[in-house]
């Protein structure tokens, strides 16, 4: 089947991306063990910083991205500091509703600030397709799938080799061992938090270019990143990694065989199956959903 | 009986409101605090009492919502059946959700509810030959208590009170009896219940069941009194959300506090688009704002909700609730 080519290069293109959402939501949950059901929102916001920095200042979404990293991190650091630092001891209830709360005013004030209309960032490439191989791909889409890919290596480097990696997967490994080996557990979640906002805020600067933005954008991205997170594991960075292809691979053969209207449901039942049949994903703990850690 | 002081001077007031306000406006108001307070109420049977937290429980409201719609217009049954078929779809729901929940605990329950919401949604916006699809189904007028169509708003009042009622006493059982006795074991310490004896499993599946129906049949009343099923409200998340907020602002796991939350909330939805939504329909998202940060504050401060937290400063002694 002449098809086969390009199904991959789409499975990779798409799972490029979905991988940069997923990571940074893993990581949130394998440091922090706290879901962030305002992931999406920060896809939004960091799909609007393009569109306002492409049509007030006419930067190219990806002098944006490179610009727009530190206001990134700080937003993230400072979201922490505002609402997720009193409730970092609390329970999963109350952790759970006020990333909900957080995710309500985030999509509000991007509701006043851009009306829920659809915003388009055109780029001069916007439909600039490369051929090679019998394959034909949206330039705007390897650049994202570029930029996922290294950051994605980077937040694994700086994870496994820097000593500030290190401490991190410390205290995911044990919050109270850390904090007695003085490690400072807060900051440690402080700098997770802005990190995993950072992969997913970077994730919708590059998005920018290929889907149009509204408020409510950010849930549709955040499901499958969720289906990713826990088909690879709740907490498992390598296991989002191939989850987000195995998620993006379902998605682009289920569009090519039945259409695009239905691949969401796909998805989903995928989801839904994973969580009857094996809960702790494909490579994570057994036991741990059980556990509700 | 004790404690239940507030609540019948709440649903005295409600059921006298009609009998001296004659303004549409306010009525309306009062029929969406008693139907959201309705709604919550039967979210807290699961979420509050069992501690099975969902955000998928648009799903049952959407269940209830549709099926009287359809039945309606395609078939021409009567809402009360199509209320009794959409409790009895959303009672299986229920159960599948409740055998999920008996796997899964915490964050993964939640997504799992949310994941189930997501696909009824989708197949009621895409399957255009059976459901309109995205359309959405307008609910015919016919006039008739039987088929619903009822123009006097002091009519619509009395039949959500009894609902809202209804829900209180169900609350109330949860809170007072043996059975609610045990749901609260298990809520607070599975494995303990288990080790007393107590059937957890067969309990919590029960609990969400009773709170499926339950939605579902203020779902049936929400479109027929709006007249309007509209796929993407009546699955989304924000519904589900809406549910659980208004019961946690209130005071989650306490008979009356959803319906003070839905009050609140309702008030204050109300008042501020009347404000705003004259200037520009961009800052009704203001309310939202305030919507969200209320919840990041309420989780901060006073997590066990606004009932809970008054009980406490004002008698001074803390008030019986779960811990969340």
């Amino acid at each position: 089947m002449h098809a086969i080519p390009q199904l991959i290069a789409s499975t990779f293109l798409l799972g490029g991306v979905y991988a940069l959402i997923a990571v940074g939501l893993t990581l949130i949950f394998g440091v922090m063990r706290v879901v962030n059901f305002a992931h999406g929102e920060f896809l939004m916001l960091g799909m609007y910083l393009a569109f306002w920095a492409f049509t007030l200042l006419g930067l190219d979404p990806y002098v944006t991205l490179v610009l727009g990293l530190p206001l990134i991190f700080g937003g993230g650091w400072l979201s922490y500091h505002l609402v997720m630092r009193p409730v970092i001891h609390a329970s999963h209830n109350v952790q759970v509703f006020t990333t909900i709360g957080l995710s309500i005013a985030l999509q509000a004030v991007a509701l006043v600030l851009w009306s829920a209309d659809s915003q388009f960032v055109r780029t001069s490439y916007y439909a600039v397709v490369v051929r090679g191989g019998g394959v034909a791909l949206n330039l705007a889409q390897l650049a994202a799938f570029a930029v996922a890919v290294l950051f994605t290596a980077a937040l694994f480097a700086f994870m496994r080799w820097s000593y500030t990696g290190k401490v991190m997967r410390a205290t995911a490994q044990d919050r109270h061992a850390a904090a007695l080996m003085g490690i400072d557990t807060g900051r440690v979640f402080a700098l997770t938090w802005a990190v995993g906002i950072t992969c997913v805020g970077a994730a919708g600067v590059v998005l920018a270019p290929i889907y149009p933005v509204y408020p409510s954008i950010g849930l549709q991205f955040v499901l499958i990143a969720y289906v990713a997170v826990v088909l690879g594991g709740l907490g498992d960075m390598v296991g989002a990694l191939i989850a987000s292809l195995v998620v993006a691979f379902v998605e682009v053969v289920g569009s090519y065989m039945i259409g695009t209207a239905w691949k969401e449901v796909l998805y989903l039942l995928l989801f839904i199956a994973i969580l009857v049949i094996r809960p702790a994903g494909l490579f994570g703990q057994r036991g741990a959903e059980v556990i509700g850690t | 009986m004790r404690g239940t002081g507030p609540a019948v001077a709440f649903f005295v007031a409600a059921a006298l409101a009609p009998v001296v306000v004659r303004d549409a406006f306010l009525l309306d108001g009062l029929i969406l605090i008693l139907l959201w307070g309705a709604s919550a109420a039967a979210w807290n049977v699961a979420g509050g009492y069992a501690g099975q937290v969902s955000l998928g429980h648009a799903a049952f409201f959407g269940l209830g919502a549709y099926s009287a719609a359809l039945l309606g217009t395609r078939w021409d049954v009567s809402p009360w059946i199509g209320l009794l078929v959409g409790a009895g779809l959303a009672t299986a729901l229920g159960f599948i959700i409740g055998f999920l929940s008996n796997r899964l605990r915490g964050p993964y329950f939640v997504l799992a509810t949310i994941a189930l919401s997501q696909v009824l949604l989708i197949v009621a916006s895409r399957w255009r030959g059976f459901t309109s699809g995205s359309e959405g189904i307008p609910v015919p007028f016919r006039a008739g208590f039987w088929t619903l169509g009822i123009a006097d708003k002091r009519v619509w009042v009395y039949l959500v009170l009894v609902l809202a009622a209804l829900l209180y006493l169900v609350q109330l059982y949860l809170e007072r009896s043996r059975r609610g006795y045990q749901l609260a074991a298990v809520r607070e310490d599975e494995d303990a219940a288990l080790s007393l004896g107590v059937p957890a499993r067969r309990l919590k599946v029960a609990a969400i069941a009773v709170s499926a129906a339950l939605t579902a049949a203020c779902g049936t009343l929400w479109a027929q009194y709006v007249g309007f099923v509209d796929p993407y409200y009546v699955f989304s998340v924000d519904l589900s959300v809406r549910f659980c907020l208004a019961a946690i602002l209130g005071g989650i796991g306490t008979p009356l506090g959803p319906f003070l939350g839905a009050a609140l909330i309702t008030v204050l939805e109300t008042s501020l688009r009347a404000r705003f939504g004259g200037i520009g329909a961009g800052l009704v998202g203001i309310y939202l704002i305030i919507y969200g940060v209320v919840l990041v504050v309420t989780m901060r401060f006073a997590p066990q909700g606004l009932l809970p937290w008054l009980g406490e400063h004002l008698r001074g002694r803390p008030q019986p609730g779960p811990a969340s």
